[in-house]
């Protein structure tokens, strides 16, 4: 038995009750997307597809340069709103829609915007259900992803003091 | 001694083109993966996963996990990256991932396996020189349980198209 506290190691204003339907977040964060965002994790998870890693081969292309792994963006648009939208969640359900709306480079900078689609109980009743659209937007504003999200995440009124 | 005449070297090509692809046909992808507790803090880190199920295993015991949970999209990155020689890399931009379902954790230790089934290919209106093909993938851990799935759909060149090996634009 872990003498932790589990609530005591993330926020109080992110349980399931907290999650209105329309309510629209700017995440705080943006992060630059480096070597070791594209490369690195690219490299990481198996993908051998050399666009995202051989500037040289990517310099014959239309791109001109490497471009980004489409879901490494759209893991770190998801990332940066985890805190804000999963700090409490006990899973991440499903996701869908995801779509790669512009070529992404490294040098790029992405912020995260969510709104939230919905809520409801699910079959536990420490958890409900909310289903949140992201974008990811890049410093230019230009809309670079986007998708639809389904998060289990705990009720205060069972977690809150655990 | 000179060197060699560097054009006398053959490339072993990778990747498919869209002749490949026939619905129904299973593709059972490369190599696996054992992720690591380092590579799960690595992209939660990276990516700023910040639910500490990811990266303090005190938490993640503490609802009732063995260990750290690994990261869901980390798992679905991995599965993707594995179909990838087989499925994009032969050249087409990504399109879109729909219905994607994490239907179990999975924990550093796990060997995940990919596998696809070609569901949907079709010709591209305003792409002459690509296809659209559209496959269902099923990520697996070591026992052979489920633990994400989901449908891909990429732009994949034709052959003889001029642009082999343009690269996965995904």
């Amino acid at each position: 038995m872990s003498a932790l506290q589990a609530s005591s190691l993330t926020a109080d204003n992110n349980y399931f009750e907290d999650f209105v339907v329309g309510a629209k977040i700017r995440h705080a964060r943006g992060t630059t997307v480096g070597d070791v965002e594209n490369q690195l994790l690219t490299k990481l998870v198996m993908n051998t597809a050399q666009g995202h890693f051989n500037e040289d081969f990517m310099k014959a292309t239309p791109f001109g340069r490497r471009i980004v792994f489409g879901l490494i963006t759209g893991s770190i648009v998801v990332g940066l709103a985890t805190q804000d939208t999963a700090e409490n969640a006990l899973a991440e359900l499903t996701m869908t829609g995801l779509k790669f709306r512009s070529p992404v480079f490294e040098g790029d900078t992405l912020y995260a915007l969510t709104e939230v689609l919905g809520t409801r109980d699910s079959a536990q009743e420490d958890a409900g259900v909310v289903r949140f659209k992201h974008w990811g937007i890049n410093q230019d504003d230009v809309f670079v992803f986007e998708g639809e999200r389904e998060v289990l995440i705990k009720r205060r009124s069972h977690w809150g003091a655990k | 001694m000179a060197d060699p005449d560097i054009a006398a070297f053959e490339v072993i090509p990778k990747g498919k083109q869209f002749e490949d692809f026939e619905v129904g046909q299973v593709l059972e992808h490369h190599w696996g993966r054992t992720l690591s507790q380092a590579d799960n803090a690595l992209f939660a880190t990276t990516t700023h996963a910040f639910n500490p199920i990811y990266f303090n295993v005190e938490a993640a015991r503490a609802h009732d996990h063995p260990d750290t949970v690994l990261n869901p999209m980390l798992v679905l990155c991995t599965v993707v990256g594995l179909s990838v020689e087989d499925l994009s890399e032969g050249g087409g931009p990504f399109l879109g991932v729909n219905d994607i379902a994490f239907t179990r954790p999975a924990y550093p230790g796990d060997t995940l396996t990919a596998r696809s089934t070609v569901a949907d290919k079709r010709e591209s209106k305003s792409k002459p020189a690509f296809g659209i093909v559209t496959w269902r993938t099923e990520g697996r851990n070591q026992r052979g349980e489920t633990v994400v799935t989901y449908e891909r759909t990429n732009l994949s060149v034709k052959r003889n198209a001029g642009n082999r090996n343009a690269g996965d634009l995904s």
